[in-house]
């Protein structure tokens, strides 16, 4: 199993995070991430939770021996679910992946919450492991590749969305969490 | 914004997406603000609920059927189904983290 962990902060209040985060693809930083869809939401009348579950679709090469040795092809899926809760300025975001699911499974959880200063904290980790009854070489081969293209994507998606919030903030300095457009 | 799974949905995904977005950015700061109390706050979000449903309730029907179909057409429904089974994650999960103390 990989471990993959980190954090810091994004210098936007946790509001105007959550509303950039739909906001955040397409994105020149993260061009692997080609579709997006909703396929579930809900927008509690009581507590005023906002579930959605979603569907990103990532076009990324992976070597000829994942190829050979577990078919599928640049096409890979994920299933995302996310929860606003404005009354605890909670943010969760769990991810999973839905292609090579036979083989290995790459959970990731993402939390943003207030952080002083009127900044936002941004708190990622991220399990890897392989599901048993793989020849071990094998497994651990696979493994380490998810791990290391993981890394990779979530240092692209730290510089894509800082653009997308500076992007999207940069003139509303001094005016409420709205966009206009 | 980014594509739909197909070509057909984009346009509704985009209708969808934009109606959603601006009932958002109007709904997310008064929900934190309206922290005062239990019941302002449920009234809050049951207006708002219902505000959603009469803006967006609509166009995500129409968007919602199309990418449940491309969803099939893909060979996606029974990887999802499988993901569902396995971790519904019909409520928000506890997390823990280095910047909270452990309860535990």
């Amino acid at each position: 199993m990989h471990y993959f962990s980190q954090s810091f902060n994004y210098d936007h209040s946790w509001a105007r995070v959550v509303i950039g985060m739909w906001h955040k693809y397409p994105n020149p930083h993260c061009s692997h991430v080609v579709t997006v869809d909703v396929v579930d939401r809900t927008v509690d009348p009581r507590t005023g939770i906002i579930r959605t579950e979603r569907i990103l679709g990532c076009k990324q090469r992976a070597p000829i021996w994942i190829v050979k040795l577990f078919g599928g092809s640049e096409d890979a899926f994920v299933r995302e679910i996310s929860f606003v809760d404005p009354s605890t300025q909670t943010t969760t975001i769990s991810s999973v992946n839905l292609s090579l699911s036979q083989f290995a499974t790459c959970n990731e959880m993402i939390r943003y919450s207030p952080a002083p200063g009127g900044r936002t904290a941004f708190h990622q980790t991220a399990e890897i492991e392989t599901r048993m009854n793989m020849w071990r070489s094998a497994a651990d081969k696979l493994e380490n590749w998810l791990a290391l293209r993981f890394e990779q994507n979530a240092q692209l998606g730290k510089v894509g969305f800082t653009d997308v919030l500076r992007q999207l903030w940069e003139d509303a300095k001094d005016k409420p969490a709205h966009v206009s457009a | 914004m980014a594509h739909s799974l197909t070509a057909d949905c984009t346009p509704l995904k985009i209708e969808y997406d934009s109606c959603f977005n601006s009932w958002f950015e109007g709904y997310l700061e008064p929900a934190v603000s309206a922290a005062a109390s239990p019941e302002q706050r449920a009234k809050y979000s049951k207006e708002k609920a219902e505000e959603y449903e009469r803006k967006c309730g609509k166009i995500w029907a129409s968007y919602r059927d199309c990418v449940q179909k491309a969803v099939k057409e893909k060979g996606l429904n029974e990887l999802l189904d499988q993901a569902r089974k396995e971790n519904p994650l019909k409520e928000q999960p506890a997390i823990s983290s280095p910047s909270q103390s452990s309860s535990s």
